[in-house]
């Protein structure tokens, strides 16, 4: 049965890899802006929770809390950090190392503030409860997948069904078009920061009442958003899901065979043969340029 | 005849290098002015300092006799003013539905009346309806630029901006295009300005000609004046 007990932690893993993907992957797709710093809205939205907790808030408003912070981490970093350089027309790697350094420093901070060792809040929905015989499972596991499937249902119907939503699926095509239009890519761009860093908070949330945080967890989650972003086909948003949920599931089958260190190097396997066999990834449409 | 929308003194440029040089230029109500000139003239770059996409330097854009310099295209739009921007004017990930859909709510067209503009524009291009479901991205030039133009149409505009709607078309398409537009023109008493390349189709519906070199307007007159200069006719 250990098949079994693999495959439904890999399913919890998945849901929340697969939450916290797709909102990168709304975020590159909307904006083009390689939002590194994906995984600091990651630490921040965990500790924020983990805070609220500790100063006895209770778990709704720590919830709220959690994603009020990593949406406004979000803005901030769209209007504060990428608008300006592309006002300068910067790089990609200007980006790059602007990102990458933003989200060093909110590891350092929270380091300081929280400490740099492993915190969890202890929680009866991390209990696991025996399912059959040798099969355990904690309710967060069937909150995680459930989060995914209503999350991602309902940002679907947002993308398709609401003008904003319309405008932030034709963003990327071609901001200046989006302006004929009479619309503002700015806007936009900061409602595609707000609603991909809010969709962080599901995954910080369960992390910090399951296996747990540290400072350094942004890293992890963002190798994870990114391999998900390029495994599930670039600008696919379904197949961010897919991959989260693959390397979820992948990462915990793995340990039928090899040890626990080895689960990036699991993640960077399924990476690279994708990227050998299947450039475009599994939903990736090909396109001209 | 009065002036609805105005370049006064215009300058402007992308960073240091200037593309319009003291330009003044202006369109009258309920004509039909065809704006020639070479590539990198700066058509496209006056037409979009009208529209409000690109700041002006120095000089003002004056709409019926009110500076505008500086709005912003929504606003442009409320007042009047729609522009079929140069290239393709869709966005390939979106149904044509979905572009007119959007096209209307980002210039505050009331839900109430959304189907009758579609129905009208679609009364004005009625070959719209035969792609109306399907992605934008799958359309061809010509089916591309009438959602472009159809979709400019949807505020119901006084005046409007084209910027070389000929491009990718062959010559019969392009009257197919300008026909319908020319139809409605004179019936609302629209006023358009029309950039194009393609000289000679766009003299048969135009009223006014001017032609730009460099940044600067070097001729204007009446389309027949230009057929019969041959100095300028061998330019263009
Ligand atoms: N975004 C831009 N950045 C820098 N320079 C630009 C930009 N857009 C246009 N230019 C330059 O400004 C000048 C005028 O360009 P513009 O597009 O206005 O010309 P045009 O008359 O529309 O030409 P065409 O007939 O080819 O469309 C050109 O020299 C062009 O290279
Ligand atoms: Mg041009």
């Amino acid at each position: 049965m250990l098949w079994l007990q693999l495959t439904l932690t890999g399913l919890q893993t998945g849901a929340l890899y697969a939450l916290t993907a797709v909102g990168f992957s709304l975020i590159f797709g909307a904006t083009r802006v390689f939002h590194f710093a994906h995984g600091a809205a990651f630490v921040l939205a965990a500790y924020v929770f983990y805070w609220a907790d500790t100063a006895g808030l209770g778990m709704i408003p720590g919830i709220v809390l959690a994603a009020l912070a990593a949406m406004a981490f979000g803005v901030a970093m769209d209007r504060l950090v990428y608008a300006p350089i592309q006002r300068h027309e910067g790089s990609f790697f200007t980006v790059f190392v602007a990102s990458f350094g933003i989200g060093i420093v909110v590891e350092n901070v929270v380091g300081m503030v929280f400490g740099r060792s492993f915190v969890t809040i202890d929680s009866t929905l991390s209990q696991s409860r025996e399912l059959m015989e040798g099969v355990y499972v904690a309710p967060l596991a069937w909150i995680a997948i459930a989060c995914a499937a209503v999350f991602f249902a309902a940002l679907q119907l947002f993308l398709r069904r609401t003008h904003t939503g319309m405008a932030l699926r034709a963003l990327a095509d071609s901001p200046e078009l989006i302006r004929v239009f009479g619309l503002d890519p700015r806007r936009l761009s900061s409602i595609a920061f707000a609603l991909g860093s809010a969709l962080v908070v599901p995954g910080a949330v369960m992390t910090a009442l399951g296996s747990g945080l540290n400072p350094a967890l942004g890293h992890h989650v963002m190798l994870i958003s990114l391999a998900a972003t390029i495994v599930g086909g670039i600008g696919s948003i379904g197949g961010a899901l897919v991959a989260g949920f693959v390397l979820g599931l992948a990462e915990n089958l793995a340990l039928i065979a090899f040890p626990s260190q080895w689960s990036e190097a699991v993640t960077f396997a399924i990476l690279f043969l994708v990227i050998i066999l299947r450039p475009a990834g599994l939903f990736g449409r090909a396109t001209a340029h | 005849m009065s002036a609805v929308l105005e370049a006064r003194n215009l300058t402007t440029g992308y960073g240091g290098a200037m593309v319009l040089e003291d330009l003044s230029i202006a369109l009258n109500e309920g004509e039909v002015l065809c704006l020639i000139g070479h590539n990198g003239a700066g058509k496209s770059t006056l037409m979009k300092t009208l529209f409000g996409l690109h700041p002006a330097g120095s000089g003002e854009v004056v709409l019926r006799g009110e500076t505008v310099t500086g709005a912003t295209p929504k606003a442009l739009a409320l007042q009047g003013i729609a522009m079929v921007p140069e290239g393709r004017g869709i966005f390939p990930n979106l149904t044509v539905d979905e572009i007119f859909e959007m096209g209307m709510w980002a210039v505050g067209v009331p839900e109430a009346e959304r189907a009758a503009r579609r129905d009208w524009v679609l009364g004005v291009l009625p070959v719209i309806a035969e792609f109306r479901h399907r992605r934008a991205g799958t359309l061809s030039g010509g089916q591309a630029q009438m959602v472009s133009i159809g979709r400019a149409l949807l505020s119901r505009p006084r005046i409007l901006l084209l910027d070389e709607p000929s491009i990718g078309l062959a010559p019969k398409l392009f009257q197919d295009l300008l026909a319908p537009i020319r139809a409605l023109q004179q019936e609302e008493g629209l006023s358009i300005l029309l950039v194009e390349q393609n000289v000679r189709e766009a003299l048969k519906i135009s009223d006014r000609v001017e032609v730009m070199k460099s940044g600067k307007m070097i001729w204007e007159g009446r389309p027949g004046e230009l057929s019969d200069n041959r100095k300028l006719m061998e330019l263009y």
